[in-house]
């Protein structure tokens, strides 16, 4: 059997505009201070999570990379979690 | 009699500036920019030692110039991951304003210091809107 090729393979859902929690917050600077928002922003395993799974835009979304790494350079946040 | 267009060359608003020229004509109205810096300070001194090193940079930032703003002590916490086999530190976030040789001298007094774990110095957005900082002290002991 090979790969079906007629109709769309997966089902196109319909868009849900999330705005980011930033943007919705209005808060002009991610600050690394505050690491247990930042913890939102990461894993389990203390990695920084995807645009498509914080759905932050993509402004903020690197302004909560940034502020993971200070956060995780001051020892705030673990570079990685169970070792 | 004045050209037509001279009032073209006039800067349209107050606060204009050319975008090639920028700022360069107005240096007197130069933004003094705050910074803020954390220190992780070894955990083997006790409080007033701390403090003592704290009150070190302090001199050092006004006495090149700068005005010291705010202090936080977070207090003693655990570190998220080891530091040089230690497993916490004492933390300080102080705001401050630099003059011309403060942030060379403070880094290169930093950078020297034993009882300094780590340091993180960082310019804040002027429009950065003073908010609450996290009241943390996990660990005390």
């Amino acid at each position: 059997m090979g790969r079906r090729r007629s109709g769309p393979s997966r089902r196109e859902r319909p868009v849900k505009s999330k705005p980011c929690v930033f943007c919705k917050e209005n808060i002009a600077y991610v600050d690394y201070k505050d690491y247990n928002m930042l913890r939102r922003f990461t894993s389990d395993r203390g990695k920084i999570r995807a645009r498509r799974v914080t759905g932050l835009c993509p402004q903020h979304q690197r302004e909560a990379a940034t502020a993971i790494k200070r956060a995780r350079e001051m020892a705030l946040l673990p570079y990685v979690v169970g070792r | 009699m004045v050209h037509y267009w001279s009032n073209k060359i006039q800067p349209l608003l107050p606060g204009w500036s050319h975008p090639l020229w920028g700022s360069r004509n107005r240096p007197e109205e130069a933004k003094i920019d705050t910074y803020e810096v954390m220190f992780i300070v070894i955990p083997e001194l006790d409080e007033e030692q701390v403090e003592n090193t704290i009150g070190r940079f302090r001199t050092i930032i006004e006495r090149t110039g700068g005005e010291v703003g705010e202090v936080n002590n977070w207090g003693r916490r655990k570190l998220a991951y080891e530091i040089d086999h230690r497993a916490d530190g004492f933390y300080y976030v102080m705001e401050f304003t630099a003059g011309e040789r403060t942030l060379p001298e403070l880094k290169r007094i930093l950078r020297v210091s034993d009882d300094v774990l780590r340091y993180m110095i960082v310019k804040l957005p002027p429009t950065y809107a003073r908010k609450l900082l996290p009241e943390t002290a996990e660990v005390s002991g």
